[in-house]
């Protein structure tokens, strides 16, 4: 609309005698990552000890507190207790901190002044999953330990399928966290994040089987990213008793593009 | 004909039935340093988030470097170095890491960053806490230091355009000082810069142009000599008012005020230099009646006009 025909764009076409401002060059995509990566970890790097402690206590909590639940426990459900932690504690870390750090970061005008730096602003997403990522996944061998200390049985990895497994449900849980945070104010995040922590600890069948559930609530989980997390990092640690569905797979893949979504349409968007 | 680093014109921006700017047109060329004035909710910070590609506007055009901020706000982005006001995030950082940061983020290379970052902190002096790690908590470095930190990361790398909002704010005197001579060096290297503040006093010793933003519209621009009259040789008599009574300027001043504006306590007169006898002489008698606590006459400044253009409970007599 306020084009003139004879100044062109961005590029320095036409005007002859006026020295114009030349646009910086675009830093290159690696160096922008890699240096928001180091200002993220310097960020959250302090807390890296806290949130293992943290990740700790919790698989304790669940293994061996969970385990009180049920007198006389046999082995086969101590196995199915035991293999389903990881999956609570990535949720935990991914549903409950991951939301706590941007609400705290929206609040204090962090999100905003990234949101003005001179950077592809998906990168700051990529940058922030990549250090929730790196908090969440030394719960998974937090939790095997205790297990492994508690019930003093063996795991036989299929490694391919735990580490994709385990990536992916990090990862879709630190999205759909970051999402949360992002659409709703700090408050509800707050409560939103609360509920959603009893909602797996106790209403999803990740440490005890579906079919313990009334059919209409296992349904639901049918589409939830819970259940289907946990069956296949279980397939993942316990690969002679479990199998992984393509169709678990499908369903954690969506929730995590979605998570993804909301998250990079919120730091793109101008109000 | 673009030849600002940015050119804002006609700018609109709304906030339910606030409108936070209004119309608003300004230009920075290189090598200018232009001051953004106003009170607080003047829309200063508003702009500034439309350049900054944080808010959509409503109307108008921005253009930075030639660039249509409205169309392409990464590249715009890529122009500007922002200094919000709203501090930093360096929980956790130590100065020199985020300094060098910051101009990594901006292209420079590794030894380069290292480089211009130790630069920039010896120039602000603040090479002292340059290893120091701040804190969540608050501690490690002052607000003060964090400001000056978070001015280095703005003005560490060469950017065609330098947005500072509030720089200064928690800034003690002595490095203020450094500041303020940073800020005149971007701008002697060809930097435009958009200083955004409400410190009249502050600004006039390092801006070549000001702009007065009043509740989202532009009520004054130009240099600020130019602001503060066509004549230097005009004189500012300020009478400080009993606390109950009445202000005598309103009418009977036995000489010509050309201006006369009202804040709290204080009534400032723009009068001429020939007829400062006669304003002496008049508030001599008025404070011997006890009708004034006491007055001073000094050369008009950058803070009588302000008060001036930005309204408030001022108004204007004279002519």
């Amino acid at each position: 609309m306020t084009d003139h025909t004879t100044s062109g764009g961005a590029v320095s076409t036409v005007s002859n005698s006026v020295p114009r401002v030349a646009v910086p060059p675009r830093t290159g995509l690696w160096t922008t990552y890699a240096t928001l990566l180091r200002w993220t970890f310097g960020q959250t790097g302090p807390m890296l000890p806290f949130v293992i402690a943290v990740e700790a206590l919790l698989a304790a909590g669940i293994i061996i507190g969970f385990g009180f639940l049920v007198p006389g426990i046999d082995p086969a459900s101590a196995r199915f207790l035991s293999t389903g932690a990881p999956t609570v504690l990535l949720m935990v870390v991914g549903l409950v901190i991951v939301p706590m750090g941007v609400a705290q970061a929206r609040a204090s005008g962090t999100f905003t002044y990234l949101r003005a730096q001179p950077v592809p602003r998906p990168l700051l997403l990529l940058a922030d999953l990549t250090v929730w990522l790196a908090v969440a996944l030394p719960s998974i061998a937090v939790a095997m330990v205790v297990a492994w200390l508690r019930y003093d049985f063996g795991y036989v990895f299929d490694w391919p399928l735990l580490v994709a497994a385990a990536a992916l449900t990090s990862l879709t849980a630190a999205s759909v966290g970051y999402a949360i945070a992002v659409v709703l104010p700090p408050l509800l995040t707050q409560i939103t994040t609360q509920v959603l922590v009893f909602f797996v600890m106790l209403f999803s069948p990740v440490t005890f089987p579906a079919s313990r559930l009334p059919e209409w609530f296992q349904t639901v989980h049918d589409w939830l990213p819970f259940r289907p997390a946990a069956d296949l990092l279980r397939a993942g640690l316990i690969s002679d008793s479990y199998t992984a569905s393509g169709r678990d797979l499908v369903v954690l893949l969506v929730w995590c593009v979605l998570g993804i979504a909301i998250s990079v349409r919120a730091l793109v968007r101008r109000t | 004909m673009v030849d600002g680093v940015l050119e804002v014109e006609n700018l609109c921006r709304r906030f339910g039935a606030v409108t936070a700017n209004d119309h608003v047109t300004l230009r920075v060329r290189p090598g200018e340093v232009v001051g953004l004035l106003g009170h607080n909710g003047a829309g200063k910070t508003t702009l500034v988030s439309q350049v900054a590609g944080l808010l959509r506007p409503d109307g108008g055009t921005i253009r930075v470097a030639g660039t249509d901020a409205v169309a392409d706000p990464g590249t715009a982005r890529r122009c500007v170095a922002l200094q919000a006001q709203a501090q930093a995030p360096l929980d956790g950082l130590t100065p020199r890491t985020a300094i060098e940061i910051a101009a990594r983020l901006r292209g420079m290379s590794r030894a380069k960053a290292a480089a211009a970052a130790r630069a920039v902190a010896e120039e602000l002096d603040i090479i002292e806490w340059f290893d120091r790690r701040a804190m969540p908590d608050g501690g490690g470095i002052s607000g003060g230091i964090r400001r000056l930190t978070a001015f280095a990361m703005a003005a560490v790398a060469p950017v065609p355009l330098v947005i500072l909002d509030e720089p200064a704010n928690d800034v003690d005197a002595a490095r203020r000082r450094l500041l303020w001579k940073t800020v005149r060096r971007l701008g002697d290297e060809g930097a435009g810069v958009l200083l955004v503040t409400h410190n009249v006093v502050e600004a006039e010793r390092v801006v070549d142009e000001l702009v007065v933003l009043d509740k989202g519209k532009v009520v004054a621009s130009g240099s600020p000599s130019g602001l503060r009259g066509a004549s230097d040789h005009d004189l500012r008599l300020e009478l400080s008012l009993t606390p109950d009574g009445a202000d005598p300027s309103g009418s009977g001043v036995p000489f010509r005020v050309a201006r006369r504006v009202r804040a709290g306590r204080r009534v400032l007169l723009t009068v001429r230099a020939d007829n400062a006898e006669k304003a002496v002489a008049w508030a001599s008698a008025l404070r011997a009646g006890e009708r004034i606590e006491g007055y001073a006459l000094a050369p008009v400044t950058l803070e009588d006009v302000y008060l001036a253009v930005t309204g408030g409970n001022a108004k204007e007599a004279g002519e």
